[in-house]
């Protein structure tokens, strides 16, 4: 069962982000350009919904400090502190921050898990001296949480659930190699994660720290509280199987670059990925495999990480044929890989690789087009930007100056349906519409009686045939003042339709109604 | 804002160009109304669509909701009242701008509306209202509006709609509550007398065919409406409208199809919309209305509409000419049942009441009370009202047969009759009782009875009464639930589109304080710009929803009976709980058509008092029912003298326990001043201390009217029983009618604008009216004031004299027991919750210190209930039950106290024996109710702990008893006090073992913190640091002040506060468990003390040590650590 190798060489590091939510919240609204109160000042307060009650389901570090507690109700909290800022909790964004986080943390190790919901473990065996040791590297991994805005507690030890354990419930930050057990037999019962039953029935039998139970004999325990408390008692000590899945395999072929001082021009950037390129294809050739799958992998000064993948149909270590793939993508992004304020590692890998022969294949792995105006709609888009290629879609709404509006091709939601004219009826609304309707001198009857004669653009039309009136009262949500609208449908003695309104009613809304013409019929 | 209707109607300027008189428009009437009973769709109220229709000069209106009649009779009302009064009623004003701002409403054709008072009423003498509801049909239908012909048609009607309310919707398995499923077929198979308006449908097609059916069924009687709602083929669908109305041979009949009486609802009718469809007003759409045509309209407007169909406007009036229902025509009937054959209801009543007299006073019948009965059986004949107290007699006598305590309350209660017959439990020979004043009201109105139940056990009461009239006679009343500011602002600030936290913030400020205006700073205070107008918006129209009905719920327990079918009165409805059936009005619509109403409520002190009397019976004593207690013993006036009141009815609160020994009660009057003094009406009169000071001897003068105006002594009548100073809402209704000169319809107004939340704003009106009244008759204008902020706050909380009355009987009676079997009241008390102001562990405390012994819970000793155990000095001892342990089921404890026998050795033998599940074992040691076989709660949990955790197969019972064989040592640590005390808490919210406080005290010593007792040995002024657990926070009327109260293991300490002391000291105040506060000591001279707190510091992290011990906690910055351990109850908080 025990795996001596594994407690005295390897070396795991465990983050635990005690307020991640509060503080992914802040980021993102920094990432935004929303400037907010000083992160540690402002209570603020996450919550969620139970049973329609509005909970406090995370908080930030100030409001932690005044006392308020997960679970409770937001009105008793706001009782207490009228002045808390309260946001919705949102775990899954919760979740893309710790990827994100994890995502960054590869720099110092391949091998990162995500331990949900609010930590990160790092194998950093044998990683520590690219950083100058241990206390190096941990001092960086701080400094960078912190810039991020991330309030963080870490400990580096032997195993990782006495990391995690001491994260959590200790003061330690490294511990030094083979005294994990010492140092984790300090903690409290709650350290070893148990379901808050048997936490408490630990409590009551008076074994309240990981020392009452190490030191007294296991069956008797395992016979109260289940074979739970032992295995993961042996697993705190570093015994047993590391439970730790990390949440990308380490793929076998990688090649890095760090840089000293951060590189965002793309021609350097498509350099280092051609010299990285070269050293995988060596490594690929040794191997006598080919890649099905290569990934690029910028890391940002700031944390952020860009990933560009590309997929062939054949296995292949064709150094130029991947790079002009590369060069491709790269230039039909309209905005490749945002550098920001530059990248300080680039690391280029195959993740899937398959047994290639030296041989013949075809690299010619173009997709066969479409002829789908989706597919023409999406590379248009893609070449030109995506507000660059617009369509009408409907909006659901009376008011004919806003029944339509423009919007990216390439986004299909929110269309409402166009308003049809009833079935065997005629259409009520133009084809044709002004984009400002034009005024015209009206005479007709009042109050609300249709036009007899208008002159529009120096013309005069008799009035033969009208309908009407639809009345259109103006959303009074957005301009409140708006006069109301009476559109007539007329036919002049030409034969020629138009669109009429009258804006203000009569009376009602002014003495003297003004008329537009709006549209033409065809 | 004037009052005066006439200038109001005529303040519009005549428009310029008045055109010559013309002839007079052609007569209309709109049928096609909508109130806002068509729950978030019509968003005017009944009053004001009649009232402008009047006002319009349409010859009538009718109203019809969707699928129901609950708002006809508002209407009804409001054109009665218009008819009487000749001035529109109070609610024509309403709330403006923003809540508690009330503006008349004007139509903005009301320039040629200027109405006189005489004019006005000829005109609503005229004008007729025709009510009726718009069928809205489940099968696709176009909806059909219904209006009775007669007083048939009117029951054709109810049926119709109570059997589409209580119809059970496909896949579910009991009818919706607030759904009615109706198909065409219900309609046409019986629909005489009834006149049908087909409402035609966007789409005409396929229309011709229901047309078609619908009038072979009610041949005559089918009208088609046609709408002309300015949708741009106004004129094409009328055409088409005319030739299927021709094809059909039925009239066109014109209609507006009105969802509001005036174009500016408009933007409220689009909020209710968004409301009703779940959107914000941003993505609703044709949702929406496209304009704001759905309003009343003059007649004058309706022609020029429909100037191409004459006819159908005609058509209204002959519509209109051929109904001959009016809702007066609702006589209402008392049941036959109470009444045995052979007997006439008087004669019945006369022998039941002398029969029960002679058992009330075997003795003999005392003089006074022979003269009681004889004048109010003679008023009782003249009124007819016999069979309404047979009635409560019938349903009283079941329940006492049944076991179950009962006691009457209301205008009427306070009889001899009734309390010969059991009704109540005053005793008119001992006090003046109250029916005089009741017989000699001028208003005709049926008595009001309330009668108070058991709470456990009133719905044996209710299902008595559906069982004894039938479902079809018996229906509970409906209470209409209002849009309150609260959740007026949530659900506008939904449908506007305000983020959930905004909205939270703005509900957050009107929230307790509806009625006041929510002011700039207000909007300020909650982090707001006043001026922006997207928060203007909101807060306004939410304040224009206020008081809008939502939906009908069910009274809590006012019931209708009748002689003939309910159902054909008023259509009944299912509530969503318990098997009941509701009609669909409520208790004024009840009172305005003259219905008899029985109110069956639920009271849990009632059940704490038969409990504790069966519990004295049980153990050795007298069987006492509630008039059987021994009157006027004085001892019972000491202990309440004293403020030892805690678990009395009524008086238990921290204010009454403070005013008792001021108020110093030696007689039973006194006990119904108390009951009604603390309360919010004196309070915010300011007329609490005036009482007490003329208790106390200051001289009784009467307010009195300048020589001029009428005699000084005016009020002594009014005042005399309580010393000149007012202090029940009926001296309030009286003052206002003998000082202030209200006429009877004034008065009824304000009894109105009092008792409903939503005439609030009217109330605004009746304060001018009654202060300038009294101060132009001499009265002091301060003292007016006074008597209508009295009123404001009788508002919310109206308690009249014989309320206090009945109540206050039940105040003596608990206080008896609760002096005389000390136990048995803490005993039943306990087995009565939740009821009251203190939590089990006050009350087990409270036991003590009058000398009860309190027992654990134990396997072997304790039952489910608590109960009561004799002790070797022959004295009773209270005996915890399992019920006082969280989590436990009463079936699974009662197995164990059945196979108990002769007590349990130990705990395999107990689990074996009894079965309990693991779950059940682990909260009984939990619980540490295994001290009788030895074991104290740790000891307990590890052997409970060891046993399998489910019930085992019997096969592998007697393998698993092999297999717990010989454990090595564990070496447990003992488990300390504190650890105990905390998990005593845990478990059962209180511990006999010690008070939380004495544990910690060693601590607290030498810190200078005083315990309560030490404190209350303090002189006035005194600085004193005290510290106790929270039991409850209360910031009570005005909010001036915060009351904190404190416990520790001497006792209780008061600690007030002022709102500048609190806001500073808010989180200790608000969050702690545990509470140290500094400040000076405050004794008045009748001994009660108080603290004024000045400083307060939170220290409830002791508490939590006291589980943890000495165990190093986790960082500070741990966020979910003990904090979250919830060791102590949570205290009563206010918000």
């Amino acid at each position: 069962m025990t795996d001596v190798n594994s407690t005295t060489l390897r070396r795991w590091l465990a983050v635990w982000l005690p307020f991640l939510p509060a503080d992914a919240l802040r980021r993102l609204a920094r990432e935004r350009g929303e400037a907010g109160e000083k992160p540690d000042e402002a209570l603020l307060v996450l919550t969620h919904k139970v049973k329609g009650a509005a909970r406090v389901a995370a908080m930030g570090p100030a409001a932690a400090a005044a006392g308020v507690t997960a679970g409770a109700a937001l009105a008793d909290v706001r009782a207490r502190l009228p002045d808390i800022v309260v946001a919705d909790h949102d775990p899954f964004a919760d979740a893309r921050m710790l990827e994100r986080l994890a995502d960054d943390c590869e720099r110092f190790s391949p091998v990162v898990a995500i331990d949900a919901p609010d930590g990160l473990v790092l194998d950093i065996t044998g990683c520590a001296h690219l950083f100058g040791g241990e206390a190096r590297l941990l001092a960086e991994l701080r400094g960078r949480f912190r810039r991020y805005g991330f309030h963080a507690r870490m400990t580096i030890a032997g195993a990782p659930d006495a990391a995690r354990a001491l994260a959590r419930f200790g003061r330690i930050a490294i511990v030094p190699v083979g005294a994990d057990e010492a140092e984790t037999r300090l903690l409290p019962v709650a350290a070893l994660g148990l379901p808050d039953d048997i936490r408490i029935a630990l409590v009551r039998a008076g074994l309240k720290t990981l020392d009452d139970l190490a030191s007294r004999p296991s069956l008797p325990l395992s016979a109260r509280f289940g074979e739970d408390v032992a295995r993961r008692l042996r697993r705190m000590f570093g015994q047993g199987a590391n439970p730790v899945t990390p949440r990308r395999i380490a793929p076998s072929c990688i090649a890095e670059r760090r840089f000293p001082e951060p590189v965002g021009r793309i021609e350097d950037i498509e350099a280092t990925l051609a010299d990285l390129m070269a050293e995988l294809s060596d490594t690929l050739m040794q191997r006598r495999e080919g890649g099905r799958r290569f990934e690029a992998s910028f890391f940002r000064a700031d944390g952020i990480v860009r990933r560009i993948a590309i997929e062939t149909g054949q296995p292949t270590r064709d150094a130029k044929a991947v790079l002009r793939l590369y060069h491709e993508r790269l230039e039909a992004l309209a905005d490749p890989v945002d550098p920001g304020f530059g990248f300080d590692v680039i690391r280029f890998a195959a993740t899937e690789t398959e047994p290639h022969a030296p041989a013949q294949a075809s690299l010619d792995g173009r997709v066969q087009e479409e002829g789908d105006v989706a597919d023409l709609v999406d590379r248009l888009s893609a070449r030109f930007g995506r507000t660059r290629v617009l369509r009408f879609v409907g909006v659901d709404t009376h008011d004919p100056d806003r029944a339509a509006r423009l919007a990216p091709a390439v986004e299909h939601r929110g269309d409402a349906p166009w308003p049809a004219p009833e079935p065997e009826e005629p259409p009520k609304r133009p084809l044709q519409l002004f984009a400002s309707p034009q005024p015209v001198e009206v005479t007709a009857e009042v109050p609300d009686g249709p036009p007899r004669t208008f002159r529009w653009r120096r013309v005069e039309h008799r009035v033969m045939r009208w309908e009407g009136p639809e009345r259109i009262a103006p959303e009074w949500w957005r301009d409140p003042s708006a006069p109301t609208r009476d559109y007539f449908r007329i036919e002049d003695e030409h034969g020629r339709r138009f669109w009429l309104f009258r804006a203000g009613l009569y009376e009602r809304e002014t003495d003297a109604p003004r008329w537009y013409v709006h549209g033409l019929f065809p | 804002m004037t009052a005066d209707p006439e200038t109001l109607l005529s303040r519009r300027p005549r428009r310029k160009d008045v055109p010559l008189p013309e002839k007079p428009p052609p007569a209309y009437a709109e049928l096609a109304a909508s109130s806002n009973f068509s729950f978030l769709r019509g968003a005017s109220n009944a009053r004001d669509l009649v009232l402008t229709a009047l006002l319009l000069g349409q010859s009538g209106i009718g109203i019809a909701d969707r699928n129901t009649l609950a708002g006809v009779v508002r209407a009804w009302s409001a054109l009665k009242e218009v008819r009487e009064e000749g001035e529109p009623p109070p609610e024509k004003m309403r709330e403006g701008g923003s809540p508690g701002e009330h503006v008349w409403i004007e139509h903005p054709l009301s320039a040629d509306l200027s109405v006189t008072r005489e004019n006005l009423k000829q005109r609503a003498e005229a004008f007729q209202l025709v009510v009726g509801a718009r069928l809205v049909f489940s099968d696709g239908t176009p909806d059909i509006l219904a209006y009775p012909e007669d007083r048939a048609g009117w029951g054709r009607l109810c049926r119709l709609l109570t059997l589409g309310n209580t119809r059970i919707p496909p896949g579910k398995i009991r009818a919706v509550k607030g759904e009615c499923l109706l198909t065409i077929g219900d309609l046409l198979s019986d629909a005489s007398g009834l006149l049908l308006i087909l409402m035609p449908p966007r789409r005409l097609a396929g229309m011709a065919l229901a047309l078609s059916r619908i009038r072979a069924a009610a041949p005559g009687a089918v009208w088609l409406g046609a709408v002309l709602s300015r949708r741009g083929d106004d004129e094409r669908r009328l055409a088409k409208l005319k030739v299927h109305g021709a094809d059909a041979g039925v009239p066109l009949i014109a209609i507006n199809d009105v969802l509001y009486h005036d174009a500016g609802q408009r933007d409220l009718q689009d909020v209710m919309s968004c409301i009703r469809e779940g959107v914000t007003i941003e993505t609703a759409g044709r949702l929406l209305e496209a304009n704001a045509e759905r309003h009343l309209k003059p007649p004058r407007e309706m022609a020029r509409l429909f100037r191409n169909a004459p006819d159908a406007i005609a058509e209204t009036q002959l519509f209109l000419g051929r109904i001959d229902f009016d809702l007066g025509q609702l006589k209402y009937e008392y049941p036959d049942e109470p009444v045995p054959p052979g007997w006439t209801d008087q004669g019945y009543l006369d022998d039941r009441t002398w029969l029960h007299a002679g058992m009330r006073y075997p003795d003999g019948i005392p003089r006074k009370v022979e003269e009681l009965l004889k004048a109010e059986l003679d008023f009782i004949q003249s009124e007819n009202l016999a069979r309404y107290f047979l009635t409560l007699y019938d349903i009283v006598r079941v329940a006492r047969n049944k076991g179950i305590l009962c006691q009457g309350r209301g205008s009427a209660a306070n009889s001899a009759v009734c309390y010969v017959l059991g009704i109540t439990s005053v005793d008119p020979d001992k006090f003046d009782v109250l029916f005089a004043r009741f017989m000699s009201t001028e208003r005709k109105e049926p008595p009001d009875i309330d009668v108070d139940f058991e709470h456990e056990r009133r719905e044996e009461v209710i299902q008595y009464i559906y069982e004894r009239y039938g479902r079809h006679r018996a229906g509970i009343a409906a209470t209409v639930i209002h849009y309150r500011p609260r959740s007026a602002m949530r659900e506008v600030g939904k449908a506007m589109g305000l983020t959930e936290d905004v909205t939270a913030r703005l509900a957050g400020l009107v929230w307790g304080s509806w009625g006041g205006a929510l002011a700039d700073s207000q909007i300020r205070q909650a982090g707001f710009d006043p001026g922006n107008s997207e928060i203007r918006r909101a807060v306004t129209l939410a304040g224009r929803l206020l008081g809008s009905p939502r939906h009908l719920s069910q009274h809590v327990g006012g019931f209708v009976l009748a002689r003939h079918r309910l159902d054909e009165m008023v259509p009944i409805g299912v509530a969503a709980m318990d098997e009941r059936t509701f009609i669909e009005w409520d208790k004024d619509d009840i009172d305005a058509l003259g219905l008899m109403k029985v109110d069956i409520l639920a009271l849990g002190m009632l059940t704490c008092i038969r409990k504790a009397l069966d519990l004295v019976c049980h153990h050795g004593g007298p069987k006492l029912g509630l008039a059987d207690v021994p009157l006027e013993d004085p001892a019972v006036y000491d202990m309440l003298c004293k403020g030892d009141s805690l678990g009395v009815f009524q008086v238990e609160s921290r204010a009454q326990m403070n005013m008792l020994p001021r108020l110093r009660p030696r007689e039973f009057y006194d006990l119904v001043i108390e009951v009604a003094i603390v309360r919010p009406g004196p309070i915010q009169g300011d007329m609490v201390h005036p009482y007490l000071r003329r208790r106390n001897g200051e001289k009784v003068t009467y307010p009195s009217p300048a020589p001029e105006h009428g005699p000084p002594d005016e009020l002594h009548q009014v005042l005399r029983k309580t010393l000149g100073v007012p202090l029940f809402q009926e001296q309030a209704m009286r003052l206002a009618m003998v000082a202030a000169k209200f006429t009877g319809g004034q008065a009824n107004g304000l009894r109105r604008a009092m008792a409903t939340f939503r005439n609030v704003g009217t109330i605004h009106k009746f304060e001018e009216l009654m202060v300038e009244g009294m101060t132009a008759r001499g009265y002091d204008r301060e003292f007016a004031a006074r008597c209508f902020e009295q009123i404001k706050g009788f508002g919310s909380y109206g308690f009249p004299e014989s309320h206090a009355a009945a109540f206050a009987q039940l105040v003596y009676v608990s206080s008896w027991i609760k002096l005389h079997h000390p136990a048995a009241f803490a005993c039943a008390l306990l087995n009565s919750q939740p009821m009251g102001f203190y939590a089990p562990a006050q009350i087990v405390r409270d036991a003590q210190e009058h000398d009860v012994e309190a027992r654990a819970v134990d396997v072997n000793s304790s039952c489910w209930d608590n109960t009561l155990e004799r002790r070797a000095d022959g004295s009773l001892a209270l005996r915890l039950g399992f019920r006082q342990i969280d989590g436990l089921g009463e079936a699974e404890l009662q197995r164990l106290i059945d196979r108990r026998g002769v007590g349990y050795g130990g705990v395999d033998a107990l689990a074996a024996q009894s079965r309990l599940s693991g779950r059940a074992l682990r909260k009984l040691a939990d619980a540490d109710a295994f001290r009788s076989v030895g074991l104290d709660r740790r000891e307990a949990l590890w052997a409970v702990r060891r046993l399998p955790d489910d019930d085992p197969l019997p096969l592998f019972a007697a393998a698993d008893a092999a297999e717990l064989g010989h454990e090595p040592e564990m070496d447990l640590p003992a488990m300390p006090l504190p650890e105990h005390v905390a998990a005593d808490y845990q478990t059962a919210r209180l511990s006999l073992k010690a008070h939380p406080m004495s544990v910690l005290r060693p601590g607290f010593q030498g810190q200078r913190i005083a315990t309560c007792a030490e404190m209350a040995a303090m002189r006035d002024g005194a600085w004193a640091r005290t510290a106790g657990l929270v039991l409850v926070r209360q910031r009570p009327g005005n909010g001036k002040a915060i009351f904190i109260t404190l416990e520790d293991e001497t006792g209780i300490a008061n600690i007030i506060m002022w709102a500048r002391v609190f806001e500073q000291h808010r989180r200790e105040a608000m969050g702690a468990r545990l509470l140290l506060v500094e400040g000076r000591v405050q004794k008045s001279p009748e001994g009660v003390l108080h603290l004024m707190g000045v400083r307060l510091h939170d220290r409830s992290s002791e508490l939590e040590r006291m589980l943890d011990g000495s165990i190093a906690q986790g960082p500070a910055t741990r966020a979910d650590h003990p904090r979250n351990v919830r060791l102590m109850p949570k205290s009563r908080d206010f918000h």
